[in-house]
């Protein structure tokens, strides 16, 4: 009895992988069950009711407008998902070198702190017009707008992180005679990571509304675009079959941050396996 | 250069640090820096005052306190008493507002810039991004840049044996004990061969049986390395067991209202626990304890 129970923490590898898929299939299998019926539902409503097409069509119609036009689509989502790529990209560096001057330097983060805070409460997305007007209508508008959404969060959590690092192990290095920059490098810094990736997997999000919400003020592609102007043409179901591709790439972006989360900071406990 | 404060023990001192570092903390019990029997840590007239909303508030009041070379001092009382406020002096991360301190001969921000003092806090305080063993290094890593990494490493590895977790150099902070962490900050105070070891209730958040556990180490630590020991507690057995002397704090206002000589043979074990000089020990800093209690603001 004894000897069996020691056993099991060692005999691992082959049982628990399959017990860990069955795990996952059970995990997700009630979602799977709610989706499909609620698809099901949609379509047998349509179909009843005779709801016409360009007010609400039915999964299966979206499905085959999904195949038809997926050559378009794929290049609406080439340029989007640039769009958010840049914009994102660009949002990190920023919110990360603001965090970090805010917290070394204190007069820096007595100026500009407030002022961050206050910009935060200006409804971003009525800069479009004005990115517009200043940058045209390609690429550069949509990743201003990006930045202004996306970078805050991603400030503030990383800003976070670094104030959270242990007050006594900041002591027990500045007693040694550690320089702040290294307080920082040593402690600071690596605190703040699971923080930082927490500010980003809000802002990735945020940086798919961002491309979409500067495609509607003025773009001559992209998925945002091209649900404005099948809606302009009642092409309902082609609006559909975009949103689709942009949840799409959404949860593609999202998940590329929660593997780089996973990978590089796997000692934070929300991130430790079970 | 390397390392001001062992200037004494002058041309062994890359021996003692990195090559022998069991041999040299055995070393440190003879006259190498400050001479064995004399005061080592000496406060006279301490007071401490916070100011809180305009209003000045005393937090320690009218502190004396003499540690030996050698020594292992606890301080105790209820919380509030300072004990906490009074350690943070002698180690140099409070300034205090009257009276005089000092360690090793020097004030205790220059004794603690100097290395001679390693901090021990209630939580280990460890980074839970490296492992035991980088924890250990991270002192000597910001105070010897220019040695080398192996080099310091080494010297971490023979603290992490000093503490007997060699076995666990490279598991992460998250799956070790709470004892374990601790002893792993212990390591790491322990690295840069401080005289003095300055201990913040270090014990307080374990179990009461890897507490006594914890005990028997530190005394074993002690009783290897010479170290010069101030060990804050609230626990009475703790504080008797482990020490040579006991200040006992109370409250209203805070101050230091008896010194208690410890009539207990080292070494202590187990049975140090029911024999006579502890019982006696216990009893009267119980009711000393009780008393400062019941004088105090909850009277």
């Amino acid at each position: 009895m004894t000897a069996a129970t020691a056993k099991t923490p060692l005999q691992a590898d082959a049982p628990s992988r399959n017990r860990f898929a069955a795990q996952t299939m059970s995990h997700i299998l009630p979602a799977i069950l709610l989706m499909a019926a609620v698809l099901a539902a949609w379509e047998a409503i349509v179909r009843l009711a005779g709801v016409p097409e360009f007010v609400l069509p039915a999964p299966t119609q979206i499905l085959r407008t999904l195949a038809e036009r997926q050559p378009q689509l794929l290049v609406a989502s080439l340029v989007t998902g640039e769009e958010v790529l840049y914009g994102f990209a660009l949002s990190a560096a920023i919110g990360v070198a603001l965090a970090l001057l805010i917290a070394r330097y204190d007069r820096f983060g007595n100026a500009l702190y407030p002022l961050i805070v206050l910009f935060q409460n200006v409804p971003k997305i009525a800069l479009a017009p004005l990115f517009i007007l200043w940058f045209g209508y390609d690429l550069l508008p949509k990743v201003a707008l990006i930045v202004v959404i996306a970078f805050f969060p991603i400030a503030l959590n990383m800003l976070v992180g670094l104030r959270a690092a242990d007050p006594n192990l900041i002591a027990l290095l500045k007693s040694v005679g550690a320089s702040r920059n290294e307080i920082m490098l040593r402690v600071q810094i690596p605190n703040s990571l699971p923080y930082l990736m927490a500010g980003m997997k809000v802002a990735i999000t945020l940086s798919v509304i961002g491309a979409i919400v500067g495609e509607f003020s003025g773009a001559s592609a992209g998925l945002g675009y091209m649900i404005q102007f099948a809606s302009t043409q009642m092409e309902t179901s082609l609006v559909f079959a975009a949103l689709v591709e942009v949840s799409v790439l959404g949860v593609l972006f999202y998940y590329a941050v929660e593997f780089v989360e996973r990978r590089f900071v796997a000692w934070a406990p929300n991130n430790q396996v079970e | 250069m390397f390392d001001i404060h062992s200037s004494a023990l002058s041309g062994n001192v890359l021996s003692d640090m990195f090559q022998a570092p069991v041999a040299a903390a055995r070393e440190s019990v003879e006259p190498a820096r400050t001479p064995a029997g004399t005061a080592q840590i000496r406060a006279s007239g301490l007071a401490v005052d916070f100011t809180n909303g305009g209003k000045r508030i005393r937090v320690l009041h009218d502190v004396n306190l003499e540690v030996q070379k050698g020594g292992f001092v606890s301080l105790i009382g209820p919380s509030g008493c300072g004990k906490s406020t009074l350690l943070k002096v002698l180690a140099g991360l409070l300034a205090p507002t009257e009276g005089v301190v000092s360690v090793a001969g020097v004030t205790p921000v220059e004794a603690v810039r100097q290395r001679r003092v390693g901090l021990v806090f209630q939580e280990a305080a460890l980074m839970p991004w490296k492992n035991a063993i980088d924890n250990v290094c991270l002192l000597m890593e910001v105070t010897h840049k220019h040695r080398s990494r192996s080099e310091i490493r080494d010297r971490g590895m023979e603290m992490l044996k000093l503490v007997g977790l060699e076995h666990a150099a490279l598991r992460m902070p998250s799956q070790l004990s709470g004892g374990m962490r601790q002893r792993v900050a212990i390591a790491r105070a322990l690295a840069l061969d401080p005289e003095v070891l300055m201990m913040d209730e270090p014990f307080g958040a374990l179990d009461a049986i890897t507490r006594e556990a914890m005990s028997d180490f530190l005394l074993e630590i002690w009783e290897r390395t010479g170290k010069t020991i101030v060990f804050v507690t609230h626990s009475i057995d703790e504080a008797v067991f482990l020490s040579k002397e006991v200040y006992v704090m109370a409250t209203n206002p805070a101050r230091i209202i008896e010194r208690l000589p410890i009539e207990l043979p080292y070494p202590r074990n187990e049975a140090s626990y029911s024999i006579k000089p502890f019982h006696d020990a216990a009893t009267h800093l119980r009711r000393l304890l009780k008393e400062g209690h019941r004088n105090g603001s909850f009277a």
